[in-house]
């Protein structure tokens, strides 16, 4: 037969370039941290971390607040959210939920952050930079993050591991940091940061301004209190901020207001003409999905009382409706509140005592339930008497019109919650802006500084700046003392400062000192988790975790014990972590695992 | 990158040819299309036409034929120099002589090494099928398909358990030689003629790096006779609900609206006796006075009540004015299902030719649920010459899921004292004002979108087989799949639920091309007889999306998708991929008078997204069977056939996702301001993961045993395996301490091993000429162990368990661990109950310690999550001839599932509706079912129920037209049948909704409705 010739194609794959199929959609730190703005990107990546504390439904803010005297968490009609602490606050608990607490955010989002400022810190000289000046202001601002992190787990959860550098292998071996080794060590690099971050930057990123800030903090926690007026002095005598004392912005023509509420509307807060913010977040509608927070604040779900449902007219109707567009349309006014983060009455009542032209309380700026009004359609509808008129909350006969004063009963800041949510057929409360660090704190800080120094005149007249700002009397250096200035914080900056970081450090530096509380006690740092100024303050002034007996209308009590000044590490930290010890705080199950704190910074790690 | 050898060879043609033709037919003389005519030795082979003649030509007058036919006993013919051979074969009940494809080529199911299953297309005409998986539930042994309850019909899959802890376990799917990756939803199970599952590593080592998780083979039909055959299949059906869980209607939703208000607000029901008692039946000693004064209450007492209850308003008016609606009905709905297959084939010359073309149009049991595919498919198959053979397999799938349904989850959320419109006839947002509670309209997304959903898949198959001198002939096979889906959505500014419009535009292509080349040598000297295949193989895979945002449209939202650029907010993002693979394979297979059987296996892989260091792995298999049959010392009436397989084979695992080794950074936007206050947007960088460049293969050494039978002329027909397979190389995430700034790496550690047994029996119970009776049983079992993970040891050198995967060493990966409910506190134990900081209803958790405390310390194993046994069972009976009854059983037997619906607290019940379920009441104490809205107290724990059960699911009764009724209209067949799926299934202690899940590990409650099939339809030969 014939010769028959066949051809075919044989591939055979000769190059080992063949299976290298490089990422297209993303970036890998081989081809983008060698640049400023890749490191730049990193540093970026922690502010939005820095900015979600104050966004979203159970925003980790509100856990600062109910861990302090200012709030509780308010949701009554379930077991779960964090009322009876004692029961509920445990390591191996869901301590990362908008129903339960959010804990476990701060462990995790704090530790990002410490990774980015570490990449960035041990990847710095793989960068080229436009100048020696760029170069120690991208510098600079890692050393601020990793500063701002661990200052803040170290008054949350006390001693914690100090994690110095980008881990870039599976490490198991971590132990935990004593937390006056990481208190020097940050406030060390704060002060080198203060001279290396820039004066100026773009609105939301970090400068000097808000280094010095933190640095006030570091330095009153470390009990380096005339540092700490220094370093405050630096930010109010700069000339760069300055209270707001005139009207501006938005509603600068509307004489309705005042400087209180133009100083708190979300559109004024990033202003150039606010030389109050230090540092605010910046969250916009238009740049949802791409930049923005998340779906935006929700602050009026999270702090305004559920104030829709369950409150009767004094003839026993149903009073009001969360519709919107209705005849007396209430939500568009306040938001649909859910009442999570619930104001005492320590917060909502007691530091009002005295407010008389105080504009932070003024009739619109705050609302208290009596200043709603009666608005359900089907009231309308049968022409009851009581539509349009003031809620009330007891019958002459001492019978409640509420049947839960927890969470559908209190007093709220309006002129601080209002936020305007024009996608929401209810309001939730939607994108804006959020003070991160403002004058106005600086000025109580450097108040309390002037205080545990014995300087109560010029504390006085700190606090007197803040004060008069918003139209109310000025006090004297008598009434000066550490409950006063909590007491100013609260009425200045609630809903704004981390409350239960606050309050842990004005506890530590009483257990450091030894000096006597207004309360007529004393405390030291060897039985912290025993006796502590935190504990005993909150006891003080709530009338939550106090009143024996008071349950929500689920069954709920409210506990809570001195211990829970430190918080639980979340056991999955400690779980992983099989080749070391990370110690668990006194009170919690764990402790008795725990090996002593190092004492000196920990050794990098070698690389293998 | 790559490169193109050309390769020549050269073949002679020097021995003399002969020829020989003749007719086939069966045991009544009638001829039979389509029997296989080979001659012995060699691949020289053809196939009879529609009057079942034949012309072959062969090598030399004194050559054997080998005749075959599925369903009949084979038969060796000498040619001894006759050029007419005509032969007639026997029926017979073994499948011993069917072909099974094994991957890169085929032998007989006698002559096999490994455990391979096969279903051929007899079994899949019966019963009423909705896609491939339906085809394999329940028929063989150790393959795991999940619960499907879409009208697509699709589930997932698993062969002999799992072998993974992160990897993917879902097995390879071949289709007529070429790897699919595509959509199953794309194959039309009519144009199934064969899936052949590949269970033991021997057998699936010819797909290495793929093959661990087991492969399935699916052949396509191909024309059998001469004269083009038409088939035409028509069915029409229904879906509908067959749970019986239902919402509390009207006349229900206010006393358990009661009975959750006295248990979430359980302090105002203490301190006021009767609050929220119904005023028409308040308690002994109670006056409608003292009643209405706990909160100065006044007018109608029932709106006092309703109020109390959290009613809103508009659901106490229309309870007032007695004005319901039933959502259930609204929205649950019986789905009309109809499906059109034709195809036409035949054989002409030397083309083969298959082409069929079907559509399926299912709704399912929500309203607006519905799924539409068209599907065509073109097997050509064209012998040129003696030695030239091309050939081209296309399929076309178009899938249609861009209906909206009704939001199901409203008949549990909205109230049955809602209203759906306002005084002006609008549609309102909520039924009953409360959609913070989730309670909406259910037709709001179908009413105000429009959604295009559109997935277009061509794959295609061409190949040239070229026969070579000495035995050897060559094959190049490229496949293609190119694939786009579309995703266009519109919701409008007009929904009562949107302020703004908003739309999107999401579009995906993926095109993956494969290469396969060939060589196969197969030569019989003597007894001995070899079968040698070379493969050399590569395919490179892309895929390239881009997805357009937009909301806020001005002036108005009226062109919808259509026109994102309107929108005053637009956002785009777009992702790529691309990976490459290749690979070498070498089989060898000897085969000693049938009675001796061995293969061998190496493969090498490689894969691009394994870490720089590890982009390659080799994978060997052996295997070997004895036929003890055929031995001349055995000796056996009553055994036919007896073989003895034992192989090992390693495989490898590469679903671990496409950039697993590399750390990445995950970009992302945050806003600073100008000097102006203006937003603007900075890039963010996050550093989420840890680079791997030693991340490999995961790697599964496998042994299996087996003994294939056969006894009384085919009669009682089985096979026995069992397996172990160790993997190890295990691809995890390792937990790692959370202040490195993530929590996790991907790297290779550990052991897992899974053994098990298999066995599947098929035998002839009756075979009488008016009635005939099969039955098919399978059963498996699988044992899953960690034998290893990190290597960490304690103190005393024992390996660390890791606790926060819940992994732990000598204990099987679906092991259940965790604090254990013990049953609820009854009203007796309120002072225990209150230690733990739980009431009477609550459910008591195991202190094991009894240390009054309940951390990880009180954790205990709770059993598995994945079935211990698994069974089927199916019986086929004939009567007169033409009348076909087969029912299908099946069981999973041992497996847990998570129930916190026991907690009885999902979702807002104080303000929504729910299922009727039980729940613990101080009136009706229970110990299953906690009181409404339990609290769990200091305790972290879940519910799980065993979820054992057995199903009746196919059910078919089919009646076949007979022949003189047939010949009449010019018909060669005709069937008509009724089928019924899912019919039927009791559990043990399962009662809501099905306790089979929809995923195949049951870790979520699974609120998913249990749908049943019927199915009539008519099939026709032409």
């Amino acid at each position: 037969m014939s010769l028959i010739a066949v051809s075919g194609l044989l591939l055979t794959s000769c190059s080992e370039e063949f299976l290298d199929a490089e990422p297209q959609s993303f970036f890998t730190p081989g081809n983008a941290l060698n640049t400023s703005e890749g490191l730049n990107s990193l540093l970026s990546r922690a502010l939005v971390n820095v900015r979600a504390e104050y966004y979203g439904d159970g925003a980790p803010m509100i856990t600062e607040n109910i861990f302090s005297e200012v709030a509780i968490e308010g949701t009554t009609d379930k077991a779960g959210p964090a009322q009876d602490l004692n029961l509920q606050i445990l390591p191996d608990a869901n301590l990362n939920s908008g129903n339960t607490n959010r804990i476990g955010w701060f462990w995790e989002n704090f530790y990002e952050n410490i990774k980015f400022a570490n990449t960035v810190i041990g990847r710095i000289d793989d960068a080229e930079f436009d100048s020696p000046e760029q170069r120690s202001d991208v510098l600079g601002r890692a050393m601020f993050h990793r500063a701002y992190a661990y200052y803040r787990l170290t008054h949350q959860f006390g001693d914690v591991p100090l994690v110095l550098e980008e881990v870039t292998s599976p490490r198991l071996d971590f132990v935990t940091t004593h937390r006056d080794v990481i208190l020097d060590f940050i406030q060390n690099e704060l002060n080198q940061a203060v001279n290396m971050v820039s004066e100026n930057s773009n609105g939301g990123e970090v400068n000097k301004g808000v280094v010095l800030h933190l640095l006030t903090k570091v330095n009153l926690t470390q009990g380096d209190f005339t540092e700490a007026i220094t370093t405050a002095s630096q930010l109010i005598d700069g000339g760069k901020y300055a209270l707001m004392t005139q009207r501006f912005g938005s509603s600068a023509g509307d004489a309705e207001k005042d400087v209180t509420w133009d100083l708190h509307q979300v559109e004024n807060k990033s202003l150039p003409g606010n030389t109050e913010v230090i540092l605010a977040g910046v969250d916009r509608l238009e740049f949802r999905g791409v930049g923005s927070a998340g779906n935006g604040t929700s602050v009026m779900r999270q702090a305004t009382p559920l104030w829709w449902r369950f409150i009767n007219t004094p003839d026993g109707q149903n009073g009001m409706s969360d519709e919107p567009n209705i005849t007396i349309d209430q939500v568009n006014q306040i938001g649909r509140g859910i009442g999570r983060n619930r104001g005492t009455r320590y917060s909502t009542i007691d530091v009002w005592q005295d407010a008389n032209n105080d504009e932070r309380h003024k009739l619109g700026n705050w609302l208290d339930m009596e200043d709603l009004v009666y608005n359900a359609p089907s009231l309308e509808e049968a022409g009851n008497s009581f539509y349009g008129q003031n809620l009330e909350l007891y019958l002459p006969d001492g019978t409640s019109l509420c049947a839960d004063t927890i969470r559908n009963w209190y007093g709220f800041p309006r002129y601080k919650l209002f936020v305007a949510d024009p996608t929401a057929v209810k309001p939730s409360g939607g994108h804006g802006d959020w003070y991160i660090y403002r004058l106005a704190e600086t000025y109580l800080l450097r108040a309390e500084a002037h205080f545990w120094n014995g300087d109560n005149a010029s504390a006085a007249a700190d606090i007197n700046m803040v004060r008069q700002r918003a139209n109310a009397d000025p006090i004297t250096a008598a009434d000066v003392n550490i409950d006063y200035i909590l007491d100013e914080r609260t009425r200045e900056l609630y809903y704004e400062e981390n409350r239960n970081t606050e309050l842990s450090r004005i506890a530590f530096i009483f257990a450091k000192t030894g000096r006597a509380a207004y309360n007529g006690q004393t405390y030291s740092l060897d039985n912290f988790s025993q006796k502590n100024f935190w504990y005993d303050r909150i006891i003080e002034v709530t009338d939550f975790y106090n009143i024996p007996n008071l349950k929500t209308v689920f069954g709920v009590s409210f506990t809570m014990s001195p211990f829970h000044a430190l918080w639980p590490v979340p056991a999955s930290a400690i779980n992983a972590n099989t080749q070391g010890r990370i110690n668990q705080n006194e009170g919690y199950p764990g402790v008795e695992n725990n090996i002593p704190a190092l004492t000196t910074i920990p050794e990098p790690e070698k690389d293998s | 990158m790559l490169c193109l050898t050309l390769l020549f060879a050269f073949t002679a043609n020097a021995q003399s040819e002969f020829i020989v033709t003749g007719t086939i037919s069966d045991e009544f003389e009638a001829p039979l299309p389509g029997a296989s005519v080979l001659e012995k030795g060699t691949t020289n082979g053809v196939s009879t036409d529609f009057d079942g003649n034949y012309s072959i030509t062969v090598s030399n007058q004194n050559a054997i034929l080998i005749i075959s036919y599925i369903g009949y006993g084979e038969k060796e013919v000498p040619v001894e120099g006759n050029s007419e051979v005509n032969t007639s074969l026997e029926p017979s009940a073994s499948s011993l002589d069917e072909v099974v494809v094994v991957g890169y080529g085929a032998v007989k199911k006698k002559d096999l090494t490994g455990a391979v299953a096969q279903l051929d297309a007899t079994k899949i005409a019966s019963q009423s099928t909705n896609s491939v998986t339906d085809v394999l539930r329940a028929n063989i042994a150790g393959l795991s398909i999940g619960n499907s309850t879409s009208p697509s019909g699709v589930s997932n899959i698993q062969i002999r358990g799992n072998n993974s802890i992160t990897a993917s376990s879902a097995p390879l799917i071949v289709v007529d030689g070429f790897i699919f990756n595509g959509s199953l939803a794309d194959i039309a199970p009519q144009d199934i003629d064969k899936l052949d599952v590949l269970k033991d590593a021997s057998s699936a080592a010819v797909y290495g790096a793929r093959g661990a998780n087991g492969v399935i083979l699916i052949t396509t039909k191909r024309g059998t006779s001469e004269k083009p055959t038409i088939t035409i299949n028509t069915s029409v059906g229904f879906a509908q609900d067959a749970s019986n869980q239902r919402p509390y209607s009207a006349d229900q939703y206010d006393d358990w609206r009661v009975d959750v208000f006295k248990s979430s607000r359980g302090n105002v029901a203490a301190e006021n006796p009767g609050f929220f008692d119904d005023p028409n039946n308040l308690p002994n000693g109670l006056s409608l006075d003292d009643w209405l004064a706990y909160d100065g209450g006044q007018g109608n007492p029932t709106r006092v009540w309703l109020n109390r209850i959290g009613f809103q308003d508009v659901e106490s008016q229309n309870y007032l004015d007695g004005k319901s609606i039933d959502w259930y009905e609204r929205i649950n709905q019986t789905g009309f299902r109809n499906e059109f297959n034709t195809s036409i084939s035949g054989r002409k010359g030397g083309l083969n030719y298959y082409w069929s073309i079907g559509r399926q149009d299912n709704e399912g049991i929500t309203v607006g649920e519905e799924f539409e595919a068209i599907r065509s498919r073109l097997n050509l198959d064209a012998k040129i010459n003696n030695w030239l053979t091309v050939g081209a397999n296309v399929q076309f799938a178009k899938q249609d899921t861009g209906s909206i349904p009704a939001q199901r989850l409203q008949i549990i959320r909205s109230s049955p004292w809602g209203s759906e419109f306002d005084a002006e006839g609008n549609i309102r947002l909520s039924p009953q004002d409360d959609n913070g509670a989730g309670a909406v309209n259910a037709f709001l997304r179908r009413d105000f979108s429009d959604r295009v959903d559109l997935d277009h898949a061509f794959n295609s198959r061409v190949y040239a087989k070229v026969k070579l001198p000495l035995g050897f002939s060559y094959e190049l096979g490229y496949a293609n799949r190119l694939e786009f889906r579309e995703f266009y959505d519109f919701y409008s500014q007009a929904s009562p639920a949107n302020l703004v419009g908003s739309a999107v535009r999401d579009n995906r292509k993926i095109n993956e091309w494969q290469l396969d080349n060939i060589l196969r040598w197969n030569k019989t000297i003597d007894k001995h007889a070899f079968d040698l295949t070379f493969l050399v193989y590569a395919e490179k895979f892309r895929s390239f999306r881009t997805i357009g945002r937009a909301n806020t449209f001005e002036p108005s939202d009226a062109l919808g998708f259509s026109a994102l650029e309107r929108g005053t907010i637009q956002t785009i993002e777009s992702e790529d991929v691309t990976t490459t693979g290749d690979a070498y394979m070498t089989r060898l297979g000897y085969n000693y008078d049938s009675r001796y059987l061995i293969n061998f296996i190496m493969r090498r892989d490689g894969f691009s997204a394994f870490g720089a260091d590890n982009k390659r792995a080799y994978f060997p298999s052996a295997s070997g069977a004895w036929v003890i049959s055929e031995e001349n010392f055995f000796n056996s009436s009553f055994v036919n056939f007896l073989k003895l397989r034992l192989s090992y084979g390693e495989n490898g695992n590469r679903n671990i996702g496409n950039f697993a080794s590399l750390s990445r950074l995950a970009a992302g936007n945050f806003l600073n301001t100008d000097a102006n206050g203006q937003a603007i947007q900075v890039p963010t960088f996050n550093n989420q993961t840890q680079e791997n460049n030693d991340l490999r293969w995961e790697r599964t050494r496998a042994f299996n045993a087996g003994l294939d039978f056969s006894f009384l002329d085919g009669k009682i027909e089985g096979s026995l395996d069992a397996y172990r397979n160790i993997t190890d190389d295990l691809i995890i995430e390792r937990q790692l301490p959370n202040i490195i700034g993530f929590d996790n790496v991907i790297t290779n550690l550990g052991e897992i091993e899974n053994k098990g047994i298999e066995f599947v029996i098929a035998t002839q119970n009756i075979n009488k000429e008016n009635v005939q009776w099969n039955t098919n049983f399978n059963f498996s079992l699988n044992r899953n162990r960690i034998n290893s993970l990190y290597g960490d040891l304690d103190e005393n050198g024992n390996e660390l368990d890791d606790l926060e995967n819940q992994w732990f060493i000598g204990e099987a990966t679906d092991i259940i661990w965790g604090r254990q409910e013990t049953g609820i506190w009854q009203s007796n134990e309120a002072d225990q109950a209150a230690v733990y900081g739980v009431s009477p209803g609550d459910f008591r958790i195991l202190d094991v310690n009894n240390d009054q405390l309940l951390d990880v310390q009180d954790n205990v194993f709770q059993g598995y999550r994945l079935p211990r046994y698994r069974w089927g069972l199916t019986n086929s009976f004939t009567f007169f001839k033409n009348i076909d009854f087969s029912f299908e059983i099946y069981s999973n037997w041992g497996q847990k599932r998570l129930f916190n619906l026991a907690k009885s607290r999902d979702g807002f019940i104080d303000r929504t509706n729910f299922w009727q379920t039980p729940y613990w009441t101080p009136e009706n104490p229970r110990d299953d079912y906690a009181r409404l809205f339990s609290n769990d107290g200091s305790a972290t724990f879940n519910v799980y129920r065993d979820a054992s059960f057995v199903r009746l699911n196919n059910v078919t009764l089919a009646y076949r037209f007979p022949k003189r009724i047939i010949e009449k209209l010019s018909m060669s067949s005709a069937r008509f049948y009724v089928n019924g799926r899912n019919l039927a299934v009791w559990a043990k202690d399962w009662d809501f909704f099905d306790p089979e899940p929809v995923t195949i590990e049951g870790r979520s409650d699974g609120i998913a409705p249990n749908v049943r099939f019927f199915t009539v339809g008519l099939d026709i030969t032409l």
